[in-house]
């Protein structure tokens, strides 16, 4: 039995990655499409000048790789962007992957923390607002899950701003630590965690809410199934009912729910870096973009996908662990 | 004409029409949702008329940063004053003999009979009562000399305080050729600080010339300085205009270049209406047809429609969007569309699995029975049967179309030309609207996306609720 288990975990896991590959590879795709062949904007427009001898922009096309023909390009970027090399910045003419080595981890920082507090916040108050349906915790839920839908989450870290790096002076408005640095790591924690405050706080507060909402409403759902009113009538207690019966059931639309949020929570975590003027990669994105700098454009398109693409395999092999179909014969 | 419904059809439709209203009725939030929502429409409409100026001139009315008007019901705020436009007529003191008015314009025509200097003053007095001075003032004329010979002539503007103070505000220096411009001088230009002798950053000029209630001279002396017995020159002055800027202005103050803020936040409705519903039509519009197509056809159609959804729900799609926007450029027509494209994998879904259960029914085989073609029963029984969970998550989907064009304006995205929320917000962001706490400017387009998103949240749910009935508590 435990053999058959695993076979079918290998099995699934391996069809999710060869999707994953698949995916990544179309967004790769997309990106070229998108930047080198239908853009009206030929790619070296901000380092051509018209003015240039035929002979000087011919040399500057080949060193950025650009007079191939476009099929040839075309496998040379797939190749580059599966390993790991992007080129050379058009602003700051060094390559793209020391630049990016240094503002990822503030990114992930971010998205990780954001997710794991949405988390830990979103889904136990959705289960309270489950259990006690009508009562004042519940109001607030459905309260938070419109909030969410209606209220712009910039807005939100706009007045967090105002408010507490402005009015009252106590949050830092801009990098994530101070400078200079300090020099003790545990001084130097607590620096980053001062300054991550506001961006975390806000990232958890726009985004919580749905899924508070979204849990309490798979619940009550949950609740009204037959098997729970088995459960009840057996006699269990109103405790195991709801975490050993209702709440198990809607663990894999819950992940589910992670694998859709995480576009969403990236999209946020850029405009967080925009606001709080964080060293990660969604600013230098902006700031990309408004210096028409392809490769880091492109690079960061790539890597955002990435980064959804492993949420949403984590989230994919966590939907195999609690989904009792795929854990076939786990348990006797 | 088989457009016009049979009357069958249409007691039918009405019947349907007016039971839908008596459930929705019954939905509070869906009231207040809708009543929201006339107030955006109507101002949406009526913009217009309802601003006083038009936001894309941006044409300047206060000082920069100036609060809303009402807050001088406050006793910490009570002397704050509104912005005083004044037009000063040009009186005349010495060497009338040469000057005529011209309605608007005062003409200085000289012709020299002796080669002596001649200075020809004209002034006017306006009053300064408020408690307080104003933290910038401009002033502005035009003025012009024309049939120049043998002649140097030179300006000076000044200002007389009622302490008997002069300010040397403006000068000509003595030229001898023809020139006329619109002089447009600044209390907070430079130039004219440092001239008078005070410092730039910390002294105001505002401040310090009109620091006493009382009357004010304003004069324009003309020096004239014959080099020959021809000499001779026609000057022209027209009436000047003096701008003392208020520190307050209207409903919503003003932004960081003395613009009506209020202005913007209503032409923001009609814009944000727009985008929301053109957007979220183009979307639904396309998650309706894929979404039938693939359940109805199934098969390999399904196949690549759902594989699509799959791929364009993990891509973050504003920074994709954005690109696009840098790329194919800032037009609000380009958003609009480029948001309802990449914004209908959800419903698409949903209507998908509605189909597919439709096409399991019985009506739908007897007319495919009957020899009806899939394009037909698509058309005739399948859309018109998910057109209320399509309608439903038409207003659904509005609030989160005007909320990306709000990230992109905000971001800097947004078309540059289309007065906009997010680019209040953006506005109010990078030109300083924070480090001078400037609420009155940053706070009324944040509430503004969020009650008219709010609106159509309330609307949506309410909608979805009557007919999607799948959470009703059991009993």
């Amino acid at each position: 039995m435990e053999k058959g288990r695993k076979n079918i975990m290998r099995e699934y896991l391996i069809k999710r990655i060869i999707v994953s590959i698949i995916i990544l590879y179309i967004v790769a795709t997309l990106n070229f499409v998108i930047f080198q062949v239908v853009s009206p904007i030929k790619p070296l427009a901000t380092v051509i000048d018209p003015d240039f001898t035929p002979e000087v922009r011919d040399r500057l096309l080949t060193i950025y790789g650009l007079n191939e023909p476009l099929h040839v390009r075309y496998l040379k970027y797939i190749k580059n962007m599966f390993t790991w090399n992007f080129g050379v910045s058009f602003v700051t003419l060094g390559p793209v992957v020391e630049e990016l080595s240094w503002r990822l981890p503030t990114t992930i920082l971010l998205l990780g923390s954001s997710l794991v507090l949405t988390i830990l916040v979103g889904i136990p108050m959705g289960i309270l607002a489950a259990s006690r349906r009508g009562s004042k915790l519940d109001v607030l839920t459905i309260g938070a899950g419109l909030f969410t839908w209606g209220v712009p989450m910039f807005f939100i870290q706009l007045l967090f701003m105002l408010a507490f790096c402005f009015y009252i002076n106590i949050f830092p408005v801009r990098g994530i630590y101070s400078t200079p640095p300090p020099t003790a790591p545990l001084a130097y924690m607590a620096d980053v965690a001062w300054h991550l405050a506001l961006p975390l706080i806000t990232l958890t507060l726009g985004s919580f809410g749905s899924w508070a909402l979204y849990t309490r409403n798979l619940l009550l759902d949950a609740l009204t199934q037959d098997y729970v009113v088995t459960a009840r009538a057996k006699g269990l207690s109103e405790r195991t009912v709801l975490y050993r019966h209702a709440f198990r059931s809607t663990l894999p639309p819950v992940v589910t729910m992670i694998t859709l949020s995480v576009p969403g929570i990236v999209t946020g975590a850029m405009i967080t870096e925009w606001i709080f003027t964080l060293p990660g990669i969604g600013r230098w994105y902006l700031n990309s973009l408004m210096a028409a700098n392809y490769p880091v454009i492109q690079a960061v398109l790539f890597i955002f996908a990435l980064l959804v693409i492993i949420c949403n395999l984590v989230a994919d092999l966590l939907y195999g662990v609690l989904d009792p179909r795929i854990r076939v014969g786990a348990r006797r | 004409m088989a457009w016009i419904l049979s009357k069958d059809r249409r007691k039918i439709y009405t019947r349907k029409i007016t039971g839908f209203w008596e459930e929705y009725k019954r939905k509070k939030i869906g009231l207040l949702g809708l009543a929201m929502l006339m107030c955006f429409v109507f101002v949406g409409i009526f913009g217009p008329w309802l601003s006083p100026y038009n936001p894309m001139a941006k044409t300047r009315q206060a000082q920069i940063f100036g609060m809303p008007s009402w807050v001088t019901v406050f006793p910490q705020f009570r002397n704050l004053t509104t912005t005083k436009r004044l037009s000063i007529s040009w009186n005349v003191e010495q060497g009338s003999e040469f000057v005529r008015g011209w309605g608007a314009v005062v003409g200085v025509q000289y012709k020299a009979t002796t080669m002596e200097n001649i200075e020809v003053k004209l002034n006017d007095t306006f009053s300064y009562l408020e408690n307080i001075p104003p933290n910038e003032f401009f002033i502005q004329f035009a003025w012009a000399a024309t049939e120049v010979q043998d002649i140097q002539y030179s300006l000076k503007l000044i200002i007389s305080t009622p302490e008997g103070k002069d300010y040397v505000f403006w000068t000509q220096p003595a030229i001898s050729e023809a020139k006329g411009e619109v002089a447009h001088v600044e209390s907070i230009n430079p130039f004219v600080i440092m001239s008078l002798g005070y410092k730039l950053g910390s002294d105001n000029l505002a401040n310090i010339i009109f620091s006493q209630k009382g009357d004010y001279t304003l004069s324009l002396t003309v020096s004239l300085r014959p080099s020959s017995t021809n000499a001779a020159v026609l000057l022209q002055i027209s009436d000047t205009h003096v701008f003392i800027a208020g520190h307050v202005h209207g409903v919503l103050g003003t932004d960081y270049i003395g613009a009506d803020v209020f202005s913007d936040l209503v032409y923001g409705a009609r814009i944000s209406l727009i985008i929301g519903l053109l957007a979220a039509i183009v979307g639904t519009t396309i998650g309706l047809l894929v979404g039938v197509i693939s359940g109805y056809l199934g098969g390999i159609v399904d196949e690549i429609n759902m594989r699509v959804v799959d791929i364009l729900l993990c891509l973050p799609l504003l920074p994709l969007l954005l690109a696009i926007v840098a790329i194919y450029g800032k037009n609000i027509y380009y958003i609009i569309l480029f948001i309802g494209i990449f914004g209908w994998q959800g419903l698409a879904r949903m209507i998908r699995s509605q189909a597919l259960s439709i096409r399991e029914t019985a009506f739908i085989e007897s007319a495919r029975a009957s020899g009806a073609s899939s394009f037909y029963i698509m058309f005739k029984h399948v859309i018109p049967n998910v057109l209320p969970l399509a309608f439903a998550s038409l207003v659904l989907a509005v609030p989160g179309a005007i909320l990306f064009e709000a990230s992109l304006s905000f971001l800097g995205f947004g078309d540059p030309r289309v007065p906009t929320w997010g680019k209040m917000l953006q506005y109010s962001f990078s030109f300083g609207g924070f480090t001078r706490l400037a609420w009155w400017w940053i706070l009324p387009p944040g509430f503004a996306i969020i009650t008219l998103c709010l609106a159509f949240v309330f609307v949506g749910h309410a909608f979805d609720d009557v007919v999607n009935p799948r959470l009703r508590r059991r009993r």
